[in-house]
């Protein structure tokens, strides 16, 4: 299996045959990988983290007198030289607006924004680079989908199925539509392992479903659902699958025609793309229906006083000047994580996850929300905490002042799962393939001495 | 969870058009309150000074939009209809956070509890043993009662859950109370209530924002921590503003027809009541999410039940006390915009030989409509003047 193939092999990183995306071989599910616990470390070789740590100029600098440990990877990643030389490339040699210029410079732009949108349908395996619309980010994304498929194909009494861990992007706009149109939106709760209940969603599903929205990675349980079986059992019923992959296509392999998502949404800055951009990726033929979301130049195709007819996808959804730099820097985000292979930067963060998950059992009094990793189950690199009678954010507090630890507390986007686990905030640490083994020392080492500290005070 | 009450510093939404409609406003609300009130040149001349130090101070920069959602001019009944003068407060671009000393009011100016505890502050170098020192205050903070955790005494923008309740004593000073479930919170919310409680309103409202930079807290600093701090010191402030305003209307300084409190009955005053003027004062500028109600004691429906009870009942004593707070949460309110639960005191000749039910049946009659259209619940005590005068 791949797996095999991953330890095995010596990991000089970039000359060991990765599989690139887009082939057949890396589409296997996630969870067909049983990751080796701690056991896979590669003797003598230097890990992924240690490799591409100089890449990142912002992780080498001082916090409050300690050296930065950046562990808030979930809330946004990290940017690579390759990805800010792009952005000033742009800026620099062909900064121009794109689609309707003739000369030079804007066919320029216009090339390189294109070639950005390839780029990311290449990334996830898209048919096609018309189905790839570029948005402000995966927020905006939902929204467009909400508002545009939402609003013309919701009547009164049709269902939405969500899991009460989604994201409050994933939420919010459409509890809006939802209001709008009538129809109802169910929640499905999580199981004993703290996962979204499967079952309990299949058992939802029904002939007055529409519509299913799930993460794909959570980014608060760390848990990751079987987009595919929920796919099957939705199209079943004629409905469709919205999928918040902002947490999953920064980390691993994935393939939107294996997963046969009809909507899928990420946002560039979590990628190590700059913010600003995101996008939403949506089957040809439900593009093709869709009215378009906001209105204004580039989404047109005439326009008279009394009406206008507009574009094809995907720029009938792509009103006004996008940010275009943005675009060509998350395509040079794309072209970074691809030389390194999103298959081996997934295998190094599974066993951080691991380590992880493994040292910060051992804080006491410590409640980690989410699934308990094992054979079958696996967690993303991210951890949501609490330590019992500490709160989250004296906790983040201490670890960025005393220790330049940073970490993130809050309700991370989740209040209804905050409110479901019975707390009002948690604090989490978020990995990404930069990180090291001695990064996640240094947070435990950090967090034991803040935790003794507030202890002290009881 | 997050509500918003009024106090909008959450920096993330802090949309660069709000500021200056709120600058006016405040300073609107200001100089209408200091012309017409009855206190003396002493406090004109601190007028001056509170307007300054807060423009100095970047009270209402657009940092903050808050200002006070109190007043929109039109609909405070306490100030006569003359034609409405800004004043222009020539406001300084506000400088980045980290100013130097020169930006900020003297400390003598400061709360004298205050200038001990930034002394205590500055002289503890190591950010550590600063930390052990907001701990340790808010270990000795006094805890606050259940019931004064409240929407409108909870501080917005967050993380963690702080509650900030005040009251004035007899002398007019404000003393706070405060909790928090973080403790570094607690410690904040602690330094802020040492160093504010039993001071004179005005002193309170002239403390600028900036003199966190001089306990040295790099906490207090970072944006996540600063919204907390500032928005609890806002809080503080804004009830501290809430308390003097009751406080002068208890005097009987205006003579707006609508507002009736008799003068041997001044909540305000009475220092048994203390939650009293917490509830009256604390409970009804902040209590909503919207800004329409901006009377300094009681809401439009507690306006109009005073005037109905008034214009049909002719009372010799009337006192209208709204005590929704006490009942936030509870099934009756949800839903609606509060004023929901009312207190009455009433003593008319109309309830001359009537019995007690009559009596009550009597007011639910006339306020009626109100019961209809929102008003929950009302806590009746009626009596006739003759009944009055034999106690």
């Amino acid at each position: 299996m791949m797996e095999g193939v991953v330890v095995k092999l010596p990991s000089f990183p970039f000359l060991y045959p990765t599989v690139s995306p887009s082939s057949p071989n890396c589409r296997l599910g996630f969870r067909r990988f049983s990751a080796p616990l701690s056991a896979a470390v590669k003797e003598g070789s230097v890990s992924l983290g240690h490799s591409t740590r100089p890449d990142f100029p912002i992780l080498h600098q001082k916090v409050n007198g300690s050296n930065l440990v950046y562990l808030d990877n979930a809330a946004t990643s990290q940017k690579p030289t390759a990805v800010l030389k792009a952005l000033q490339d742009y800026y620099e040699t062909y900064n121009s607006n794109v689609h309707r210029g003739i000369h030079y410079l804007s066919a320029k732009a216009t090339d390189e924004y294109e070639l950005a949108r390839k780029k990311v349908a290449a990334f996830i395996n898209a048919s096609d680079s018309t189905e790839i619309v570029f948005t402000r980010n995966a927020t905006e994304a939902i929204n467009l989908v909400a508002y545009s498929w939402g609003l013309s194909n919701l009547r009164p009494g049709n269902e939405i199925i969500l899991s009460i861990a989604e994201h409050h992007s994933a939420i919010v706009p459409w509890q809006i539509v939802a209001k709008i149109t009538g129809a109802i939106l169910r929640f499905v709760s999580l199981d004993e392992n703290e996962v979204p209940d499967v079952e309990e969603l299949r058992g939802m599903i029904s002939e007055r479903t529409k519509l299913v929205v799930v993460h794909h990675v959570s980014n608060v349980l760390g848990s990751v659902l079987p987009i595919e079986d929920i796919v099957i059992w939705a199209h079943a019923v004629g409905a469709k699958v919205l999928v918040d992959a902002c947490q999953s296509v920064p980390h691993m392999v994935v393939d939107v025609q294996g997963l046969d998502a009809d909507f899928l949404v990420a946002s560039s800055h979590k990628m190590c793309g700059p913010t600003g951009v995101g996008f939403l990726f949506g089957k040809s033929n439900l593009l093709l229906d869709m009215p378009p979301f906001l209105g204004g130049g580039e989404m047109i195709s005439d326009v008279f006083l009394d009406h206008s007819t507009y574009a094809e996808p995907p720029s009938r959804f792509e009103a006004g000047t996008p940010a275009i730099g943005e675009a060509i820097g998350l395509g040079a985000a794309i072209d970074y994580l691809s030389g390194i292979g999103m298959q081996k930067i997934h295998d190094y963060e599974m066993e951080l996850a691991n380590y992880l998950y493994e040292k910060l059992c051992s804080v006491p009094n410590i409640r980690i929300y989410g699934p308990k990793p094992s054979d079958n189950i696996h967690r993303a690199a991210l951890c949501s905490f609490n330590v019992e009678n500490i709160h989250p954010t004296d906790l983040a507090t201490f670890l960025d002042q005393q220790h330049g630890v940073a970490i993130r507390s809050g309700h991370h986007c989740a209040q209804p799962l905050h409110r479901h686990l019975g707390v009002n905030a948690s604090a989490r640490a978020s990995l990404h393939f930069y990180n090291t083994r001695e990064d996640v020392d240094e947070f435990i080492r950090s967090l034991d001495d803040t935790v003794s500290f507030f202890n002290s005070f009881k | 969870m997050e509500a918003f009450v009024g106090i909008d510093t959450n920096l993330e939404r802090s949309r660069s058009d709000l500021p200056f409609k709120s600058i006016p406003a405040a300073t609107h609300l200001f100089s209408r309150w200091f012309d017409s009130s009855p206190l003396t040149c002493a406090l004109k001349h601190q007028r001056k000074m509170a307007l300054h130090s807060f423009s100095s101070a970047r009270f209402c920069t657009s940092k903050f939009p808050i200002c006070f959602h109190l007043s929109k001019p039109s609909k405070f009944p306490l100030f006569s209809h003359r034609s409405i003068s800004f004043e222009k407060i020539p406001t300084k671009s506000p400088p980045p956070l980290r100013s130097s000393s020169t930006q900020l009011q003297p400390m003598e100016e400061l709360p004298p509890k205050l200038q001990e505890i930034i002394k205590l502050f500055q002289s503890v170098e190591e950010p550590k043993a600063k930390y052990e020192q907001l701990m340790f205050y808010g270990k000795n903070l006094n805890p606050l009662d259940t019931q004064f955790k409240t929407k409108e005494n909870k501080v917005e923008g967050c993380v963690s859950q702080v509650w900030v309740r005040a009251y004035l004593d007899e002398d007019k000073n404000v003393f706070y109370q405060a909790d928090s479930d973080s403790v570094l919170t607690k410690g904040l919310a602690a330094l802020l209530v040492n160093g504010l409680s039993g001071r004179p309103a005005q002193e309170i409202l002239r403390v600028p924002p900036d003199f966190a930079v001089l306990l040295g807290l790099q906490q207090s600093l970072t944006p996540s921590r600063n919204n907390g701090f500032l928005n609890m010191l806002k809080l503080m402030q804004r009830k501290a503003l809430e308390l003097l305003i009751e406080a002068e209307k208890g005097n009987g300084a205006y003579g707006n027809g609508q507002v009736v409190t008799d003068n041997s009955e001044k909540p305000v005053e009475n220092s048994n009541s203390d939650s009293n003027v917490d509830e009256n004062s604390g409970v009804r500028l902040s209590s909503q999410k919207s800004n329409e109600d901006n009377s300094s004691g009681l809401g439009s429906r507690g306006m109009r039940i005073k005037e109905k009870l008034e214009r049909e009942l002719s009372p010799i004593e009337l006192e209208v006390e709204d005590v929704s707070y006490q009942h936030a949460g509870h099934a009756g309110v949800r839903g609606s915009d509060g004023e929901t639960h009312f207190n009455v005191r009433i003593v008319s000749k109309e309830f001359e030989g009537k019995s007690l039910v009559k009596r009550h049946r009597l007011i639910y009659g006339l306020l009626d409509e109100e019961l209809q259209t929102g008003l929950h619940a009302l806590s009746l005590v009626a009596k006739t003047p003759s009944e009055v005068e034999a106690k």
